[in-house]
């Protein structure tokens, strides 16, 4: 360490000021925890046999298993300042390639999923590629190959390709083999996200790219792994839903890509980037899982709960920024 | 409205501004004839811009009274100062390139029938005819990303001359210019005198104003320095008032090592520039900085050395020229490669490229060197330990490393963008502007700092605007012009009036 200073500071110069103290990157996570909470035991009380049942409780968690994993590749990717569109239709274009390989070419299983998985990494550094090489912003970018996978999807698949391997049809501890997946990947990202070296430059990056550049961090390079990071995750999510399922649908992920983003969001991340932890991610879709479950339970119409559903999300968002700005 | 040469077109008397706790301006005179080219001359932050800012309409003055046409008036926005007559070119064209040149002129102005629709045909007609003013021969229809930068200078005082200006302010218009586009552009502002209309002129190079002005005020730290007619003083009486103080004589600690060793050499460094925005082209740079001295590079605005920073430190791209550090030829491409060589790059701006604003004390301090905490798993309270240390060193006014760094003052958030170089041992320093917007307490710790980290072996690169503070921390000082360094001088003989004729000469002197 080069000796920078002179003597010891006769003065120490502490100006706590408590106002400012708290983090405003916990408390999103931890409010939307707490309201989670709240909604839980509201709804217990409420509904006791409907709501707080085994049953009941495995449905959300079946249900949320594939957003899930979309998620945690694109709360790394938001982490960085960018999002990715294409993550549905990857996953349905990934689903119906596995399937394929399974029953026309009676590939095993294995090879065909590590195909697949093939696949989808290619899709995504070519996202990652044109976004981070080329520069066309990634709303664009990944707009257009939106269209591109979920074309190829309907292209190699029709409607949809029967999915010859079952595995996530399992069940451990009276849980489905896709939450334990999700579960295990959020762990595993988590800790990357928060605590190696590495994957800690994503919240430099999406905080200011131009001073991470000039810090060192090489931007380009890291932008293209985290985009081919979330293809292979978003091809991993629907080759766990196709395996659910039998069948590999083509149009199973239409939609997930907002949805992934939203829990994202709810989950503390921002569309600027530099924000954002994978557990906030993973509460923010429980979060929506158990919004509509509850909706679903409370006889609320479809027409409905979109429309709670989507007004939740700008209340979380709004409250966030108005909060921001009284801190500031 | 009166148009003999002699008449006077514009009085501004005892313009006085102030933003915040600076004093632009204070109790300035500028009077302007018809038909006469102004000039107006001063260092960095002389208040120039201010006072051509407020003759526009941008700012509001203080204090003071403006008499156009022998009529007092409040110019309370653009609008206002345009309808007067008063246009402004500015030194970043304030156009649009991806329209064509006539829209360009007419910006929301074109003319016209009577549903509110565009009459095309007038509107080519009209532009043709203000472009022939300006001497330049092109289809009205051409998209503005077409024209050479000097062509697209002449759109923008074909626009002015549209508003039917009766008085154009040039701010640095020649700057990215060559010398054939320049004389090109004199003749323009001849024909426009011969018309009555009246010119200011800003421009940092002296010679120019000997070629075109007619008049000449010289402002110095907000206040004016006086009206000379050109005929009548020299280069150096310009250059004496613009500095205007008793030459400041420092104390020379020493005749810092000459026998350490040489830490930064550059050879023959040339960039070449893809983007049409980018001015300076630095050219044939040669220098060195041995360990533990402190080299200032100074100049004017404009004059390259940012740009020579970031060329050295990876960010630009270089067409020619080797770098050697600590003797040892080193390949650059990237800032990465920059640092791994024992380079550091403290960026001109600060909010906008050093800090990670959203982010903590300690996550910023730690930027650079993320591969001293670990080399896979990160360990935050080893780091958090390492920028506490930082923190108390440099005496950061902050409740803890946990405070996000937006919530700092201009002079901690400085400390933080240092301390975040000091962590990695860097062997050369380079900092570009280190206490710009940062007040007079902090600048002096700043100073020391850089004295202290020259002291333990780490050759130090200063650029800064300010010729004080290069006079005060500098053992030997590099002045550029236009992408070239035109002189050398060393911290003991060097003072702002020669520091000044360097850096307004195209040839060093």
């Amino acid at each position: 360490m080069p000796e920078v200073a002179r003597a010891q500071p006769s003065v120490q110069v502490d100006t706590p000021s408590p106002r400012k103290l708290r983090l405003p990157a916990f408390s999103r996570e931890l409010g939307l925890a707490a309201l989670t909470l709240f909604i839980v035991i509201l709804f217990s009380i409420l509904y006791p046999y409907s709501f707080m049942s085994v049953a009941n409780l495995n449905a959300i968690l079946r249900n949320l298993a594939f957003q899930g994993i979309l998620a945690i590749g694109m709360m790394m990717l938001m982490v960085g300042g960018s999002f990715d569109l294409s993550v549905g239709a990857m996953a349905s274009l990934i689903g119906v390639i596995t399937g394929r390989l399974l029953t026309s070419w009676n590939w095993p299983a294995p090879l065909a999923i590590l195909a697949g998985l093939a696949v989808a990494a290619m899709g995504g550094f070519f996202n990652g590629f044109v976004v981070a090489k080329v520069r066309v912003n990634a709303l664009i970018t990944t707009l257009g190959t939106l269209g591109m996978f979920q074309g190829l999807a309907l292209l190699i698949g029709g409607p949809s390709v029967p999915f010859e391997a079952r595995f996530a049809q399992a069940k451990f501890l009276g849980v489905q083999l896709p939450v334990w997946l999700m579960a295990g990947l959020a762990l595993v990202a988590h800790y990357g996200l928060a605590h190696t070296r590495f994957f800690r430059q994503y919240y430099y990056i999406g905080s200011n790219a131009k001073a991470a550049h000039l810090s060192g961090i090489n931007v380009e390079r890291l932008q293209m792994l985290s985009f081919t990071i979330m293809g292979v995750i978003a091809g991993f999510a629907g080759i766990v839903f196709a395996s659910r399922l039998a069948s590999a649908s083509s149009t199973v992920g239409r939609g997930a890509e907002l949805q992934a983003i939203t829990a994202a969001i709810l989950g503390g991340a921002s569309l600027t980037g530099g924000k954002g932890t994978i557990w906030g991610a993973m509460i923010g879709v429980f979060f929506m899982a158990l919004m509509q479950n509850v909706l679903i339970i409370s006889r609320v119409s479809s027409e409905w709960q979109e429309i709670i559903v989507g007004a939740v999300l700008v209340l979380a968002v709004a409250l966030d920024s108005v909060m921001n700005r009284k801190r500031l | 409205m009166s148009t003999s040469p002699s008449a006077s077109l514009l009085s501004m008397r005892g313009i006085s501004k102030r933003f915040g706790g600076v004093q632009a301006l204070s109790a300035v005179d500028l009077e302007v004839r018809a038909g006469e080219a102004h000039a107006l001359v001063g260092e960095n932050g002389a208040g120039k811009s201010t006072l051509m800012h407020i003759l526009a309409g941008v700012h509001q003055p203080d204090e003071g009274q403006i008499v156009w046409d022998g009529k007092s008036v409040t110019l309370a926005n653009e609008c206002v100062a345009q309808q007067l007559g008063i246009a402004i070119v500015f030194q970043e064209r304030s156009l649009f390139s991806s329209l064509t040149v006539a829209e360009n002129v007419f910006a929301a102005r074109q003319p016209v029938s009577r549903w509110g629709i565009i009459e095309r045909r007038r509107l080519h007609e009209e532009t043709r005819q203000l472009l022939g003013q300006v001497g330049l021969a092109c289809d009205p229809k051409t998209p503005l990303s077409e024209l050479s930068a000097a062509q697209q200078q002449m759109v923008e005082i074909a626009k002015a001359l549209s508003l039917n200006a009766k008085l154009i302010i040039f701010d640095e218009p020649t700057a990215a210019l060559t010398e054939i586009e320049t004389a090109a552009l004199f003749g323009v502002i001849r024909e426009l005198k011969a018309n009555g209309v009246a010119i200011v002129y800003i421009s940092h190079r002296l010679e120019e104003i000997f070629e075109i002005a007619d008049r000449v005020t010289v402002l110095k730290d907000g206040t004016g320095q006086g009206t000379f007619s050109v005929p009548e003083i020299t280069i150096d009486g310009l250059i004496t008032r613009m500095v205007g103080r008793a030459l400041s004589q420092r104390g020379k600690q020493s005749a810092a090592g000459s026998d350490k060793p040489t830490m930064l050499e550059v050879r023959h460094l040339n960039d070449h520039s893809l983007e049409r925005e980018v001015r300076t082209i630095l050219r044939d740079i040669s220098f060195h900085a041995r360990a533990g001295e402190i080299v200032a590079l100074a100049g004017l605005s404009g004059a390259g050395r940012t740009e020579l920073a970031l060329s050295i430190f990876g960010a630009r791209p270089r067409e020619s020229g080797e770098i050697l550090i600590d003797g040892h030829k080193v390949e650059i491409n990237s800032p990465s490669d920059a640092i791994a060589s024992g380079l550091a790059y403290l960026p001109e701006d600060r909010k906008e490229a050093g800090l990670f604003l959203d982010m903590t004390i300690a996550q910023n301090i730690t930027a650079a060197g993320l591969k001293n905490f670990g080399s896979w798993w990160f360990r935050d309270r080893k780091g958090a330990a390492s920028a506490e240390e930082f923190r108390k060193k440099l005496r950061m006014t902050s409740y803890s490393v946990k405070q996000v760094t937006q919530t700092l003052s201009g002079g901690n958030q400085q400390k933080v963008v240092l301390a975040k170089w000091l962590l990695v041992r860097p062997k050369v320093l380079i900092v570009d502007e280190p206490t710009r917007g940062i007040d007079v307490a902090a600048k002096a710790e700043v100073h020391d700092l850089l004295r202290e980290l020259a002291r333990n072996g780490t050759a130090v690169l200063v650029i800064s605007s300010e010729l004080p503070e290069v006079l005060a921390v500098a053992d030997r000082i590099l002045v550029m012009h236009e992408g070239r360094i035109t002189g050398e001088l060393s911290g003991g003989e060097a003072t702002e009036e020669k520091i000044l004729r360097y850096a307004s000469m195209s040839i060093a002197a």
